[in-house]
């Protein structure tokens, strides 16, 4: 730390004080207001934010691409049931998250590097910028599908993307970041809009809670297909991204109920909206799958309007947009705390770009070096964005396994290590949710190498 | 000390000043001990692992060396 950016407090014994302490001290102190004077509403409206990013960072355009396609394929049988019960898992996993940054007032990356070591810490660093770059180039995609609908091309994409990066880590505040970021991740629910502009049939929404019909075809696919869907919904860049945003919020113990509420909140909104874009896409069912084919959302907003209406295809595309303008957001905010806490540099929105620059330089770098992959012409951006998952597929187990580790350690912890009954809960569904990753990165291997059909 | 004399553009002062936020006390009594840079700055002590959490290591390891080869097979294939 630079002694620029430190002032020695004059109270004895007080540690010094830096610009992001003095800002992180004064959200804190909103919070205490409101706690103080019983506004119940105001300190909900204060505390919520990393979970609902998370989450509905999660629904970013690859996976309401996924969603739909879930739709247009096999229609709402069993899928309308099964996300929520993916919902329910990820918050499981991401309230872990939020309460080792309530806690440990650290980041996942530098809390693995210092208790377990630089080998995990590292690893999991470098594992997840290298991924985390694929989907950004995957979200890119998304913005520019959406926009191809009203007839625009890849630099207004890149443009509006990397508009949308600067423009939020200008602000020098977290606070700043994380409002602007909820305000357009508000629009997410456009996918919830071209469920209700396709006027599903109710009836046939409510007879699919019973999981049926089960998705058909070879057992090969179906493993495919569950365990891409399971394994995108509790992803690496979320477990990094909740706990370090926490951690810069300022949440302290205090704070963990009105974080579980927000990341319940966040894992509600997401499933809901996911479901829409399941129930926008499984309209295309009962027209053949017209004009779809292929996927990777290239012809999902133009469908739609053939089908549906100009409006819900332009809808359909604007959340597109949404979608991948939030992920990049949020993905990019996430390789920039895990690179600041490797490298032991001051990683908050609440310092300065002068006092952070490794911070804020990741932040903007990872989202430039995606944008110019997407205009390198004759790049395999289809098959860049169809295979991102499947890069994820190391790290996730490993996130998984280290994050339970995290939340049993009671040298951190105490109090709030996990409790017996939340341990077993977490253990299988940290299993199932790891083995259903592993079990996809696996088998579209034996996929690859043919020796087993697809 | 006020927060605009750490903040190196005004901004921050402004938003500070019109709640009422200025004085050191009233900083630091917002934050917990452990939550200034200062604080977290500081590395935590290596865990002590018993052998259970040793030997989830390990398999952590040998799983990321097998699944990796695969992987990045799988993702350099399919991008032709």
């Amino acid at each position: 730390m630079s002694t620029s950016e430190q002032a020695v407090s004059p109270l004895l014994g007080a540690p010094p004080l830096t610009r992001e302490d003095a800002v992180r001290s004064f959200d804190r102190s909103r919070v205490h207001h409101a706690r103080r004077h019983d506004r119940r509403w105001r300190l909900l409206w204060l505390l919520v934010g990393p979970g609902i990013l998370a989450m509905l960072g999660e629904n970013d355009g690859p996976s309401m691409i996924a969603y739909a396609s879930d739709g247009a394929q096999y229609g709402l049988g069993f899928f309308v049931p099964f996300i929520p019960v993916l919902f329910a898992m990820a918050f499981v996993c991401q309230e872990m998250s939020m309460r080792i940054g309530a806690v440990t007032h650290r980041g996942y990356g530098e809390l693995v590097l210092q208790r377990y070591g630089k080998l995990w810490g590292w690893f999991g660093a470098i594992d997840l910028t290298l991924t985390n770059v694929i989907t950004l180039v995957a979200e890119f995609v998304a913005i520019r599908v959406g926009l191809a609908y009203f007839h625009l091309g890849a630099g207004v994409a890149v443009l509006l993307g990397l508009t949308l990066v600067l423009f939020t880590v200008s602000g020098g505040r977290y606070w700043r970041w994380e409002r602007i970021v909820l305000g357009l991740a508000v629009f997410n629910g456009l996918f919830l809009a071209a469920a209700i502009l396709v006027k599903p049939d109710v009836g046939a929404v409510v007879g699919s809670l019973d999981f049926s019909p089960f998705p058909g075809g070879s057992f090969n696919t179906l493993l495919l297909l569950l365990a891409s869907t399971i394994g995108a919904t509790v992803t690496p860049w979320m477990i990094f991204f909740q706990q370090s945003a926490s951690a810069d919020k300022g949440m302290t113990p205090s704070d963990l109920r009105h974080g579980r509420y927000d990341t319940a909140v966040g894992a509600v909104l997401a499933a809901i909206f996911g479901i829409g874009a399941l129930i926008a896409g499984a309209t295309l069912l009962s027209h053949g799958g017209a004009g779809i084919e292929g996927f990777a959302g290239a012809g999902f907003p133009g469908a739609l309007a053939h089908v549906s209406g100009g409006a819900t295809g332009a809808v359909f595309a604007l959340g597109l947009i949404e979608a991948g303008a939030v992920a990049i957001l949020t993905i990019s905010a996430s390789i920039a705390y895990a690179a600041g806490e490797c490298v032991g540099a001051s990683h908050s929105f609440n310092n300065s770009p002068r006092n952070a620059g490794v911070f804020y330089a990741v932040n903007v770098g990872v989202a430039l070096l995606a944008a110019m992959v997407i205009l390198i012409p004759g790049a395999p951006l289809l098959s860049i964005a169809l295979n991102a998952n499947v890069l994820a597929t190391v790290l996730l187990p490993v996130s998984l396994v280290l994050m339970l580790m995290l939340a049993n350690d009671r040298g951190l912890m105490g109090a709030y290590a996990n409790k017996r009954s939340t341990n077993v809960i977490a253990v299988v569904i940290v299993a199932f949710v790891g083995l259903c990753g592993a079990a996809y990165g696996i088998d579209s291997f034996l996929q690859t190498i043919h020796v087993i059909g697809s | 000390m006020r927060p605009a004399e750490l903040d190196h553009g005004p901004g921050e002062a402004q938003v500070a000043d019109e709640h009422g936020i200025q004085a050191d006390d009233e900083l630091i009594m917002h934050l917990e001990p452990d939550q200034f840079v200062a604080a977290t700055a500081e590395p935590v002590p290596r865990a002590p692992l018993g052998p259970r959490a040793k030997a989830v290591l390990w398999s952590l390891r040998i799983f990321v060396v097998l699944v990796s080869v695969m992987v990045v097979y799988t993702f350099v294939d399919r991008l032709h």
